[in-house]
């Protein structure tokens, strides 16, 4: 590696080549491509998938337009874009896993409250189908 | 006036028989119902043997669901008191019978058994707490009596008697995994009468208590966290008293 290159790495604005910018797009074409196939195989359901497709179509603007990015990154302050790019999207990401969690504990919740309805009803059976039963007994326990 | 009385029981065959037997004797007039908290011995069987009413969960939810689906239980079968104590035989029957009686005569809503306050003459089966145990009730007790302003000894224990309004409250908002502490802070939270009454507990029959001091340390920690995430609750401030 030479000299100019290292200094090239080093330099504070890296700006996108034009191969990387066709690879990030095309990843987040094919990347819509899977959330779309996933919803059309009822892998997926539609209102998890907004989020992942808003996430894609970021992708591929941020790929349309690198000096978008650049816009961002100075706004935020940071010099270096790769930076900026870095923590927006772990900013979003983490978003993102709160989000499931939120979602997590609503479902472990309704699959407490359905696991109580289910026990309670068998309760209400046995009551029904064993009231014959359950007198016999208090009647043998008391002689 | 009608009472449930109902055993939370996690694979406690060992146990449940006698407990049963012992609550049927203390309380002839309560009506039994076991919650099975998704056991894979023979705890339901034995219950059933036993005649007592099973609401078996279908896979393990931890103790706060399965309290939570007794006192469900009770609010939509219509009792006006109810009461719960555990299956491992630690809770003698006859002082469950003593909390009743404190609901009975409207003294409280909800009454808690409690090992620590007052105790009398130690016997030799009586109940002896372990270290890690006696360090989690004194951080438990110091945290749940700052938190309410009440004086609280026994924070963790299984033994409770309730009326209609603490059922009411309890079958919709119900911690799942820190139900003994948390529902005491909802309770005084919610303008519910909660008092304690000392009884006399033994030591467990069958089975064997959960805590490692490892996890004594995570569970302590983690009531810690419920209990000041507690005190920023919305009230519901529905309690019609």
């Amino acid at each position: 590696m030479s000299l100019t290159s290292l200094a090239a790495a080093q330099a504070p604005q890296v700006h996108l080549t034009s191969q990387t910018r066709i690879i990030a797009a095309v990843l987040a074409i094919a990347f819509m491509v899977l959330i779309l196939d996933l919803i059309r195989r009822d892998r997926l359901q539609e209102r998890y998938s907004v989020v992942w497709f808003v996430a894609g179509l970021g992708m591929l603007i941020g790929a349309a337009f690198p000096g978008l990015l650049e816009l961002v990154a100075d706004a935020m302050g940071v010099r270096d874009t790769n930076v900026a790019l870095f923590s927006i999207v772990l900013l979003l990401l983490l978003g993102l896993a709160l989000n499931f969690s939120v979602i997590m504990s609503r479902q472990a919740a309704q699959i407490t409250r359905l696991a109580q309805e289910r026990a309670l009803e068998k309760a209400r059976e046995q009551a029904r189908s064993g009231e014959n039963g359950s007198e016999s007994e208090r009647q043998r326990l008391e002689s | 006036m009608r009472t449930l009385v109902f055993i939370p029981a996690w694979n406690e065959e060992g146990s449940l028989p006698a407990v049963i037997a012992g609550v049927r004797e203390s309380l002839p007039e309560a009506n039994l119902l076991v919650i099975d908290d998704g056991s894979t011995d023979a705890t339901a069987a034995q219950a059933r043997e036993a005649g007592a009413l099973v609401a078996s969960l279908p896979f393990n939810q931890g103790l706060g669901a399965a309290l939570q689906t007794g006192y469900l239980h009770a609010l939509r079968e219509g009792y006006d008191f109810c009461a719960h104590l555990d299956a491992d035989g630690q809770h003698p029957p006859a002082e469950v019978a003593r909390l009743l009686e404190e609901v009975y005569e409207d003294r409280a809503d909800l009454v808690i058994g409690s090992r620590y306050r007052d105790p009398g003459p130690v016997e030799s089966d009586d109940y002896k707490p372990t270290l890690s145990r006696r360090i989690g009730t004194g951080v438990f007790r110091f945290f749940l009596t700052l938190a309410t302003r009440q004086r609280f000894t026994d924070t963790t224990s299984g033994m409770r008697a309730a009326n209609r309004r603490v059922m009411a409250l309890f079958s919709e908002r119900y911690s799942p995994d820190f139900a003994e502490i948390e529902s005491l802070q909802l309770a005084v939270r919610e303008g519910l009468r909660v008092e304690e009454v000392p009884v006399r507990m033994l030591e467990r029959a069958g089975g064997t208590s959960f805590l490692t001091p490892v996890r004594s340390a995570f569970f302590i920690f983690k009531g810690m966290i419920v209990l000041l995430v507690g005190q920023f609750r919305p009230r519901e401030a529905k309690a019609e008293r």
